[in-house]
């Protein structure tokens, strides 16, 4: 059983506000990402429900109790750092018995339980390894089984992930996954990679600058950003500006319906995906272009197109287009997606 | 190449610190030996006879003494040194560096300056000719040594550890015992080696603070020496030298740049 909740925390550090106003449930076996560029306060955040910094406002609640008053060793909260922090001086199974010990707890008890970790995590067999003997995936795995061993009610961890190389990331990813599903353990997940927020996690939370912008499922936060803020951390990188008029947002790039928008006649900014533009080098599409600029990605090609005042980016498996031709874009009503708020001035990319 | 410098090292090993040791040891085993011989003309074992015959209780009482100085003033010189190295290697505060300043007066200023000042202010706080005054004076020349060891291993501490225990649920007492003592165990072994044998060859202070009182080993060496029998100097010499040597090879795993960089 695990529920957290985060109320109303600003945290300050020397002055500098670092969060602000943060609000964030994270429910019973629930793996919630935190994402945000380096510097967001996200480490703060976690920290702060681990019991390491103290907020200067708000209310951290652990199971329905209050534990801002409590140390960080009553809190049931364990925190997984980025580097992975053993203790240099044991040995893989002293690493992870540590926080049983901790509790006054010896003998074939923790022996069993150690047993029972690493093999959860893959490590059957490296117990008695000394710590510089194991690869650095194997030590961010000795880390992680050295919070759950302790079965915390609230996992916290802090880009666990990032020290690793992209095949070595993609396994860990993976195997914390599976893990969370098995221990149903409630985790707050804290990374700057997108891709790594969007897999692992149910829900995502993304901080900039202190403050929470959207939280919601992966795929509410890529495909429905609530602000051009949100849309660009996604790689959002093609801003329209239109007019609402009856349910329907015009622009002179495209229309799409806006029934649920009433603020008529207002200027209003929207925003399509890269890859959702749809690109040829005939002229199908009423709206014309000129390629400006091509990227070779892989598995898709990166093309920048300037149509009007405005500088589309687009990524497409198509492979016939190059530098200087002209080409048909279009935008499909169904694809874009029009902020709320008013329009965001001299943003315009 | 390496061959070379490993060869420099052994050679320059042998001529600055065993060949006088050798001169020692046969010094002290002979009975006869003047200027222009190689070698001792006679050999012998009168002067063994006497460091544990005739003056054995009393080396024994200056070995006790000097041994408990010694290390009374370690453990304090550690005690000090591991917080305030601590202080000095992980947070940042106003007046650091006049610290710093501070802390290296005793070892700049001439060790007779410093036991004089200080020998007029024990007088006044009756501390001279005391076993408590010897252990203070060597102090000054020690814990500059053991803060300056334990701010170098401290400056290179994470202390991420510790968070990281206390999330894992230690205590503060635990969190020092079973987290940063273990961490910094090498430079602590240092710093109390360090003060260990300063304390132990410390002659001066001794003499000008302990007044004669507190014999430790250099007070009874130098006696010894100034009757001018040089093979039972050397005798009293080699037994002055063994503890701090045995000390030495006890911590040596613990020597060398790992110690003072602290494990990461």
């Amino acid at each position: 059983m695990g529920e957290l909740l985060m109320k109303n925390l600003t945290i300050r550090y020397g002055g500098a506000e670092v969060v602000s106003e943060f609000d964030l449930a994270v429910h019973d076996a629930e793996i919630v990402s935190l994402l945000g560029p380096s510097g967001a306060g996200k480490t703060t955040v976690l920290k702060a429900v681990a019991g390491l910094i103290r907020p200067q406002k708000g209310e951290i609640i652990i199971d329905g109790q209050s534990v801002q008053h409590l140390p960080p060793e009553k809190r049931n909260a364990v925190m997984v750092f980025q580097k992975s922090l053993l203790f240099p001086f044991m040995n893989v199974a002293q690493n992870i018995g540590f926080g049983l010990r901790m509790q006054g707890r010896h003998g074939r008890e923790i022996r069993r339980q150690i047993d029972r970790i690493l093999e959860l995590t893959e490590l059957t067999g490296l117990g008695q390894r000394k710590v510089h003997e194991l690869s650095g995936g194997q030590q961010q795995r000795v880390s992680l089984a050295r919070a759950l061993v302790l079965k915390p009610a609230i996992l916290l961890l802090d880009e666990p992930l990032s020290n690793l190389d992209a095949n070595l990331r993609q396994q860990m990813r993976e195997l914390i996954q599976d893990i969370q599903v098995e221990t149903r353990i409630t985790t707050l997940f804290v990374t700057h990679d997108q891709v790594e927020a969007l897999m692992i996690s149910h829900r995502v939370g993304l901080l900039l600058d202190g403050r929470l912008r959207q939280v919601g499922e992966p795929r509410e936060l890529f495909y429905r950003p609530v602000d051009p803020d949100v849309a660009r951390f996604f790689g959002g990188c093609n801003f329209i500006q239109g007019h609402v008029k009856n349910g329907m947002f015009r622009s002179e790039y495209g229309n799409a319906p806006a029934p649920a928008i009433n603020g008529n006649g207002h200027l209003l900014t929207a925003t399509i995906r890269p890859e959702d533009i749809l690109i040829t080098p005939e002229s199908k599409y009423d709206l014309q272009g000129q390629v400006q600029k091509t990227n070779f990605e892989g598995s898709a090609t990166r093309i920048w197109v300037q149509c009007k005042d405005t500088r589309f980016v687009i990524l497409t498996s198509e492979t016939g287009i190059f530098p200087g031709q002209k080409v048909g874009l279009h935008l499909p009503p169904d694809k874009i997606r029009i902020f709320p708020g008013g329009p965001e001035s001299g943003e315009m990319i | 190449m390496k061959a070379f410098y490993r060869n420099m090292t052994a050679a320059t090993m042998i001529a600055f610190v065993l060949l006088p040791f050798l001169v020692l040891i046969m010094w002290s085993f002979s009975t006869r030996w003047f200027y222009p011989q190689l070698y001792p003309a006679q050999w012998g074992l009168r002067a063994w006879q006497y460091v544990f015959g005739i003056a054995g209780s009393q080396i024994i009482s200056g070995l006790i003494q000097s041994m408990l100085v010694a290390l009374v003033t370690a453990m304090i010189s550690v005690l000090i040194g591991v917080p305030a190295g601590r202080a000095l290697g992980l947070y940042n505060f106003k007046g650091k560096d006049t610290i710093s300043i501070i802390l290296t007066l005793p070892v700049i200023v001439p060790p007779l300056c410093v036991a004089m000042g200080l020998h007029l202010w024990f007088l006044k706080l009756g501390l001279t000719e005391t076993f408590g005054g010897v252990v203070l004076v060597h102090l000054t020349f020690c814990l500059p040594y053991s803060v300056f060891v334990m701010w170098g291993v401290f400056s290179n501490y994470n202390p991420d550890y510790e968070d990281q225990a206390r999330s894992l649920g230690a205590t503060s007492w635990k969190l020092i015992t079973r987290v940063m003592l273990p961490l910094t165990l090498p430079g602590i072994m240092v710093a109390g080696l360090f003060s260990f044998l300063l304390s132990w060859s410390q002659y001066l202070s001794t003499l000008i603070i302990g007044g004669g009182r507190v014999t430790t080993l250099p007070i009874l060496l130098f006696a010894l020496m100034g009757s001018g029998d040089r093979p039972v100097a050397a005798a009293v010499s080699i037994v002055f030298v063994a503890p701090a040597f045995l000390a030495l090879l006890f911590s040596a795993g613990y020597l060398g740049g790992r110690s003072i960089t602290g494990v990461r």
